[in-house]
């Protein structure tokens, strides 16, 4: 399975990564990118399974690529990893397809049981 | 959780300064571990950040509710935080950037979390780092402090609302 993760923070792509790993789910491939825009670009070239992106992010939020990517016909699975852990929030999240919302602060649990919602 | 509070004077609701340090303790324990936690700092009122060499944070919360949510951190908090995050040895170098990225990220969370327990919607911006402590325009004033200390150097978390 390869993995798409979108933040434009490094250290937030990092934590990630290790808490996937932490979370048993460490032997997927995984690409990143620093905005939406960019994440939208390498769904297109890299073809992942499963999108893990940020909400707040600049070039392009995390909700307007995934919009973006519903109209072009994308299918890929997409989860927010996002500070904004509202009801609100996780409203317009799954509103625009998004198959989960973690919110951060994380734990492995929720990566888990998140993913284990689209494997 | 308590429900957000309201300052005598302030056309605004606020969040109390024990859902802010809920917030700002969860958020902690899950970037550096269980291991070691914020430990209360009393600070008078009115106290400026003492840190020898700081560095803040800020993000911006627009829509029904308004505020700026802050972080200052001791200079060997924010390095020593930044290794913890990117698992790096801690007796090792961490550059600005790193530094920066990670504190962007704290204060990200502290008011993502702290913009989720508001009245909404709202739109938080994307946070501003800079090296050094925090100032503010006089058209905001601050309703909500929290002083900790992590390893013995200071950490501060406010919560900043528009002058009514």
């Amino acid at each position: 399975m390869k993995i798409l993760i979108a933040d434009d923070s490094r250290v937030m792509r990092q934590i990630v990564i290790r808490t996937l790993r932490q979370a048993g789910h460490g032997g997927h491939d995984i690409v990143e990118a620093e905005n939406g825009r960019e994440a939208l670009e390498m769904v297109q070239t890299e073809r992942p399974d499963l999108v893990l992106s940020d909400w707040n992010m600049p070039e392009m939020n995390g909700i307007d690529c995934l919009a973006a990517l519903r109209a072009a016909g994308s299918d890929v699975a997409f989860g927010f990893v996002t500070s904004e852990g509202s009801e609100e929030m996780r409203q317009r999240a799954a509103s625009a397809g998004a198959a989960f919302l973690i919110a951060k602060p994380f734990t492995p649990e929720a990566f888990d049981d998140a993913l284990r919602s689209v494997i | 959780m308590t429900a957000p509070t309201t300052v005598p004077g302030y056309d605004a609701s606020v969040p109390s300064l024990d859902d802010v340090g809920a917030v700002t303790d969860d958020v902690w324990l899950a970037l550096v571990g269980e291991d070691e936690v914020l430990l209360p700092r009393p600070v008078p009122p009115g106290s400026p950040f003492d840190a020898t060499g700081a560095w803040s944070a800020a993000v911006t919360v627009t829509g029904e509710w308004q505020g700026v949510v802050t972080v200052e951190l001791d200079e060997q908090v924010a390095r020593l935080l930044s290794a913890r995050m990117l698992a790096l040895p801690e007796d090792g170098p961490v550059n600005d950037g790193d530094v920066a990225d990670a504190v962007g990220e704290l204060v990200n969370m502290v008011g993502g979390n702290v913009k989720s327990l508001m009245p909404g919607p709202s739109v938080l911006s994307l946070p501003s780092v800079a090296a050094g402590r925090a100032a503010f325009a006089s058209d905001v004033v601050e309703v909500c402090r929290l002083d900790v200390a992590w390893r013995g150097g200071p950490v501060r978390v406010c919560v900043h609302v528009p002058r009514p």
